[in-house]
């Protein structure tokens, strides 16, 4: 199944979240970007793990699981300017092949942190068709909830990699600077959230250990 | 007269399953050929190519989390590349992650320090600048140094790197 839309319409970050999480059971999922902070107050477990401050690396991350445990479904919700500085992700999760792997791009064309700056090329490329070409199993592109909604859990049983591209709203959440002497990993609300990575993934090992698989 | 030797691919093969490694990570490297070959044709040990060594790291701290135990095999210019996912992923993730970094070009008769070239040169003071620890395995006698390499990452939950001085055979 491979469709591609293109009304010029969009979906929400919110909508889009609250579909997958629905659907949410025992997979590992791998957020980042500003989808991060929203998944992980609608439908955190101890199987989800983050990614601050090595933008791209999501997509790998998440893959590196799916090879671990091959009978536990992973889901990365990646973002389009994240993607873009790892592209060659893409080949590299299409030759190892990962077959209950779903890779969720929002795409909602822009910088949203940074002020909102363009992706490059935004307008004439498509994630989804460059996931074809790179040897995905599936790809498929929407910019409508309902069709999402529709396809989704055909989409959950597919044989991955699969890859949705959800064209999506910018949630126009801007970074908001550190401190004088904090640092991007140090934010002022006092929660460090690279260090986050090192509290959760044990975490996450131990549930894959000795928990069900999905 | 050579201060470096090459290592036999099968010496560094057999220190790798002695290490209990289930999984190399790699972007292909020259230096590193003969074991890559050999990999190639192992079956309890599993070889996973990589793009970039970007994500060679994002990769294989995914491993580490499912229980598997990889180690990273690069090149120098590869250790370049990656830096900041070797910071964010595996240094303060403080994943037990350990690089195999190949110092393609090394002459065998100076240390690597001594090198004119920065390729060579700069991959010691850098991984020093990381606050990796690392070796180098100039010689068939440092394969131990593989074992104390995973047993160090375990240890301060965190990157060990093992550099190979010359080609292996």
């Amino acid at each position: 199944m491979t469709t591609s839309t293109t009304s010029g319409a969009r979906i929400s970050v919110d909508s889009a979240i609250e579909a997958l999480a629905r659907r949410r059971d025992d997979q590992v999922v791998v957020s980042t970007m500003t989808v991060m902070r929203p998944w992980r107050t609608r439908a955190e477990t101890d199987r989800d793990l983050v990614c601050v401050g090595f933008m791209g690396g999501a997509s790998t991350f998440g893959l590196g699981v799916q090879l671990a445990r091959p009978d536990v479904p992973v889901w990365v919700l990646d973002g389009d300017g994240s993607l873009a500085m790892q592209l060659g992700s893409l080949l590299t999760i299409a030759n190892a092949a990962p077959r209950r792997f779903l890779h969720v791009v929002l795409h909602n064309g822009v910088y949203d942190t940074s002020g909102a700056q363009p992706v490059l090329a935004e307008g004439r490329m498509s994630f989804a068709d460059m996931a074809k070409s790179a040897g995905y199993a599936d790809a498929v592109r929407f910019d409508d909830i309902e069709s999402f909604e529709l396809a989704l859990d055909d989409l959950l049983e597919t044989d991955g990699p699969v890859l949705v591209e959800l064209i999506t709203e910018p949630t126009g959440d801007s970074y908001q600077n550190p401190e004088p002497g904090t640092s991007p990993d140090l934010p002022a609300d006092g929660r460090p959230i690279a260090s986050a990575l090192a509290s959760v993934w044990p975490k996450v090992r131990d549930s894959l250990a000795n928990g069900p698989a999905a | 007269m050579p201060i470096a030797e090459a290592i036999p691919a099968a010496d560094l093969l057999r220190a790798l399953r002695d290490a209990a490694v289930t999984d190399v990570v790699a972007v292909p490297d020259t230096h590193q050929r003969s074991l890559i070959e050999l990999l190639d044709h192992t079956e309890d040990i599993r070889f996973i190519q990589a793009a970039t060594e970007d994500e060679a790291v994002a990769l294989a701290a995914g491993l580490i989390v499912g229980g598997r135990r990889p180690i990273v095999q690069i090149q120098h210019a590869g250790l370049y590349a990656c830096v900041n996912h070797l910071r964010g992923i595996a240094g303060d993730g403080r994943f037990p992650m350990v690089f195999l970094i190949g110092l393609l070009g090394r002459d065998p008769h100076r240390m690597p320090s001594d090198h004119a070239g920065s390729m060579v040169r700069l991959a010691e003071p850098l991984l020093d600048t990381m606050q990796v620890p690392h070796w180098l395995l100039d010689g068939p006698a440092d394969v131990a140094m593989v074992t104390e390499a995973f047993a160090a990452a375990e240890e301060r939950q965190g990157p060990t790197a093992l550099l190979i001085g010359v080609n292996t055979a």
